[in-house]
């Protein structure tokens, strides 16, 4: 009984964008020599999400405190945004910063890492009998186009298994749930049965359409066409299955965005964002540093910093960027305070995200915490804030409502405004 | 609580009940109320579903699963003229009932929460043995709410409350949405801005039954019980209100009394006082009256939620939708049905079988899902029989019974082939397909087709075992058929519960002639299993 389910408002009151060419038979456009690419232009709008998962430390990324206490051993260095600094070991992103913004005065108040994701991805705290969508599940919804073959909301990360997570999308309904590509493999069951030949899995498909037409001539309701509906999409992803092929890419743009894991399921994202896919999370784990923090980060950037900026690069040379809203990420931040094992620990009050493309201003920097890193002193923010510049960015509503059986729930907390000044 | 359509007169309905066929009086009462609400009632109703689809119906609706071909092939033979009630009271007495129907009551308590605290299927054993010894929802319910989890005999009822790791605000929104069917989450913090009948002290007085009781990790059992202490109090103000009134609340249902605490010394509070690893145990627990109160003054509204819900798993649709919003504001699609409904619940002592037997033979519940017209919303106005989705657990007890894994197994089995020993074999094969289908945890079953289930229909590996043929299942026994025609109608009957029609005889001869027969008996049962028709009761 579908009684916590949505009644569908949202299609009703968020401008579509126009229906694009992903499934137009025969107008394939080679896209760089990929022709699975579908054809893209520029009002299809998209959003990349890059999670740090485990909480980044601010202090070794975007608010570097150089020779304060609480500072750490790395220095600061000039970016191509002049007056903005960052860590030295983001000296390949430093580099991308005029296409970047930089939000230095996060407070999320929530130092505990389930609920701190769940305030990353939904921008609401958690409630004991409410669960809100992750953002992923929003776009899924309300910016993906309903036939486009590509799930609404992937999920490239390094396990996971290759199930999906229908509780994502919360009131949405499951379909709107991330589906996980573990490892950067395509999605559990795209590959057909042991024996059985693409041209009698069109053999079976043509029975099974035969046998729908016939019962559903006089009887076809909204739910026997989403059920046959789903059919047809698998066939169109299995389809695609070689989108998540990325040894298809050239070597040299492979060897930039690194042979590690973190940079093929970027490359992956890449090829799936340009193969029509909505939205791409892409998880890099593993921050949680409670010991040895630096050299972790030394590690851990070592493989985000390059990897990121090769895809940012790679995003704008392919006129992708403008048009995707980017996002780099984090449960929460890392204590100013160094611990006796040279560790930072988990860290709400002060903490910084970086976004790009799509709405976002480039070079903007806003919010300032203090010289020890330890309070925001200017343009605090929270979850709720970064939601609602996200919205914008994508330009849907956030004061829009989505109705369960009547009763409105806002799809943005209402307390928190869009940070104007960091969108176009 | 509902306000009756012009203050519909319950005597009427007596009168009426008193003049109809005896055999059936509730299903005729429950018709009744449907034709008066249709001046037009005999030109607009569709005509009664064939005899295939009527079987294919009550099997899954009573037992969980599609009809083997032999049992259509049965029913459709026989020509006793009381046929339909014969069969639904033979599906009442079989095992597989009430082993289905726990199954249900499980997915709408539980949400598929999953047995985080408690063993998950020792409380559908629970639910079933329940439901096998004919015990009244209204008993069931209140043992639920009454359980604490500490006797081992009686551990599998808390399920409800220790698996929602008695979190007050989750367990006051359950009890409220599944056993009241009112949603009182939006009166937590101020009366319910559009509900008249939503109160913010409902919210809060049952709340009062709940705020003393917390989770106790026994040392002993080494298992996560109930215990409660016997101070504190729910006080709340309205967000709304400027003056910031702080008010008091005792436990109590709405619209019930408000129970007092009993004045104790000090000394007479506990039974035993909650300590570090010692539970406490009130002399006056709170939580206790719950039950009590349910079949109280909570009787009638639980009676009208029930009714309301088994009416929706039968129909495809609550009377009054959604189920958990029932309240003076939204009216039942036939209020006068569902007066019928609820006061056959109170006086036949919340039984669910004879709740399922009246709808089942109601002239509502036969008809078919064909239009006869271009009524709107002729489903709405039980003209036609909804089209309804299966259900996870009859999609995938039907994909066995369809593919004759059940047979295959019985015989694979042999002499080990105990009732028991075909369940467990067939409850670990449904599985994965439930598992693929069902919602995530903690919503309630809901029709939304994904992408991955297709895929795991179309390519995993689980369902290519029931396309093979082994012996005694219906590729096997397709198979053996020499004339594609007789094939055809095997297929048919075991997966769809009725004979092919001339084109569809075509298209299997077809079939059977442009590949290798084994090729083509695989595929045709995929073809069918994956069919809208097979996915839908029609």
């Amino acid at each position: 009984m579908g009684e916590l389910r949505g009644c569908g408002s949202i299609e009703h009151t968020i401008s579509r964008r126009a229906a694009m060419g992903v499934l137009a038979a025969g107008s394939a456009m080679a896209f760089n020599g990929n022709a699975l690419a579908a054809p893209l232009t520029h009002q299809n709008k998209r959003v990349l999400m890059v999670f740090l998962a485990g909480g980044v430390s601010q202090l070794e990324t975007w608010d570097p405190k150089p020779g304060a206490p609480t500072g750490g051993p790395f220095r600061a260095i000039p970016t191509s945004v002049t007056g903005t600094h960052v860590s030295e070991l983001l000296p390949h992103t430093a580099m991308q910063m005029h296409r970047l913004a930089l939000v230095r005065g996060i407070n999320t108040a929530e130092d505990d890492h389930g609920k701190g994701s769940y305030i990353m991805h939904t921008g609401r705290k958690q409630e004991p009998s409410v669960a809100y969508p992750h953002l992923g599940s929003l776009v899924a919804r309300m910016v993906a186009e309903p036939d486009n073959p590509l799930p609404g909301y992937l999920h490239v990360q390094p396990g996971g298994g290759g199930g999906s997570s229908a509780g994502d999308a919360a009131f949405l309904g499951p379909r709107f749930g991330s589906v996980n590509i573990s490892d950067g493999k395509p999605p559990v069951n795209i590959d057909l049965p042991n024996g059985l030949t693409q041209a009698r899995d069109d053999s079976r498909h043509s029975m099974r359409r035969k046998a729908d037409a016939r019962f559903l001539a006089t009887r076809n309701t909204a739910e026997t066409e989403a059920y046959t509906q789903t059919h047809d999409q698998a066939r169109q992803m299995m389809a695609k299955k070689a989108l998540f092929d990325v040894t298809n890419e050239p070597d040299r743009l492979a060897g930039g965005y690194g042979r590690h894991d973190f940079g093929r399921h970027c490359l992956l994202a890449r090829r799936l964002l340009e193969g029509g896919a909505p939205f791409v999370k892409v998880t890099h784990t593993n921050y949680d540093t409670h010991h040895e923090n630096f050299d972790f980060h030394i590690e851990r950037m070592g493989e985000f910093d390059r990897t990121f900026a090769t895809l940012l690069e790679d995003l704008h040379q392919r006129g992708l960027l403008s048009s995707t809203l980017v996002m780099v990420i984090s449960e929460f931040g890392r204590t100013p305070n160094i611990n006796r094992n040279y560790g930072r620990d988990h860290w709400s009050k002060a903490w910084s995200v970086a976004l790009a493309g799509q709405g976002i201003v480039p070079g903007a920097v806003t919010g300032k915490t203090n010289a020890q890193g330890t309070a925001v002193v200017d343009r605090q923010v929270n979850g709720g804030h970064l939601f609602a510049t996200y919205f914008k960015a994508l330009g849907l509503d956030p004061t829009k409502k989505h109705y369960i059986d009547q009763r409105p729930i806002p799809m943005t907390d209402p307390a928190a405004s869009p940070i104007a000044e960091i969108l176009v | 609580m509902i306000r009756l359509a012009n203050g519909v007169a319950l005597c009427a309905v007596l009168t009426f009940t008193s003049l109809v066929n005896a055999a059936e009086p509730l299903s005729q009462a429950m018709d009744g109320a449907i034709e008066r609400a249709e001046p037009k009632f005999k030109d607009l109703a569709s005509s009664r579903c064939d005899d295939g689809t009527f079987l294919r119906r009550i099997s899954v609706d009573l037992i969980g699963r599609v009809p083997t071909s032999s049992e259509v092939r049965a029913f459709l033979v026989a020509t006793q003229p009381d046929k339909r009630a014969q069969w639904v009271d033979r599906l009442l007495a079989n095992p597989d009932h009430a082993w289905y129907w726990a199954q249900v009551l499980d997915a709408w308590w539980m949400e598929r929460l999953p047995g985080k605290n408690t063993d998950a299927s020792a409380w559908v054993t629970y639910l079933r043995e329940s439901l096998a010894a004919n015990k009244g929802l209204d008993a069931l319910v209140a043992e639920i709410v009454a359980a604490d989890g500490v006797d081992p005999a009686q551990r599998a009822r808390a399920r409800f409350l220790l698996d929602r790791d008695m979190e007050p605000t989750l367990v006051v929104r359950d009890i409220s949405r599944l056993f009241l069917g009112a949603n009182l989450q939006c009166a937590q913090c101020h009366d319910h801005p559009r509900i008249d009948g939503y109160k913010q002290e409902h919210f809060h007085g049952l709340m009062a039954y709940f705020n003393r009781t917390y989770l106790f990790d026994d040392p002993k059992l080494k298992k996560k019980v109930l215990g409660e202490k016997a101070d504190g109090d729910v006080t709340f103000q309205s967000v709304f209100d400027p003056k910031k009134v702080t008010r008091k609340r005792s436990p109590g249902l709405p619209n019930g009394p408000e129970r007092q605490d009993p004045m104790l010394t000090k000394e007479q509070l506990y039974v035993s006082a909650p300590a570090k690893d010692v539970r406490g145990v009130p002399k006056h627990s709170r939580r206790a009256l719950l039950a009590g109160d349910l079949v109280t003054a909570g009787r009638e509204p639980m009676a009208r939620n029930l009714a309301n819900r088994i009416w929706a798993q039968l129909m495809g649709k609550g009377m009054i939708h959604p189920l958990d919003q029932i309240h003076g504001d939204n009216m039942a699609s036939n209020p006068e049905l569902l007066e019928i409904m609820t006061k056959a619940m109170l006086d036949g002592g919340f039984k669910l079988r004879p709740m399922l037997r009246a709808i089942v033979l109601s002239d509502a519940y036969q008809r078919s899902s064909m239009p006869r017209g271009k009524e709107k919303k002729a489903e709405d106005r039980l003209l036609m029989a909804r089209l309804r989705p299966l259900n996870p657990e009859q999609v995938g007890y039907s994909i066995l019974a369809a593919s004759g894994y059940d047979e295959a197994e019985a015989k694979a089995l042999g002499a080990k082939a105990t009732p028991a020993a075909l369940q467990a074999k067939r409850e670990a094969s449904a599985r994965p397909f439930i598992k693929t289908l069902a919602p995530p945890a903690g919503n309630p079953d809901g029709f939304e087709p994904r992408l991955e289930q297709a895929l795991f229909m179309s390519n995993h590996a689980h369902i290519q075992q029931f396309l093979l043929p082994r012996d005694g299942n219906l590729a096997a026994r397709m198979l053996a058929q020499k004339d594609s025609g007789k094939a055809a109608e095997e297929l048919y009957l075991s997966v769809l519960a009725r004979l092919p029609d001339e084109s569809e005889r075509g298209d299997v001869a077809a079939s059977f002639q442009s590949a290798d027969r084994s090729v083509a008996v695989r595929d045709l049962i995929w073809a069918l299993l994956a069919s809208a028709e097979f996915r839908f009761v029609s």
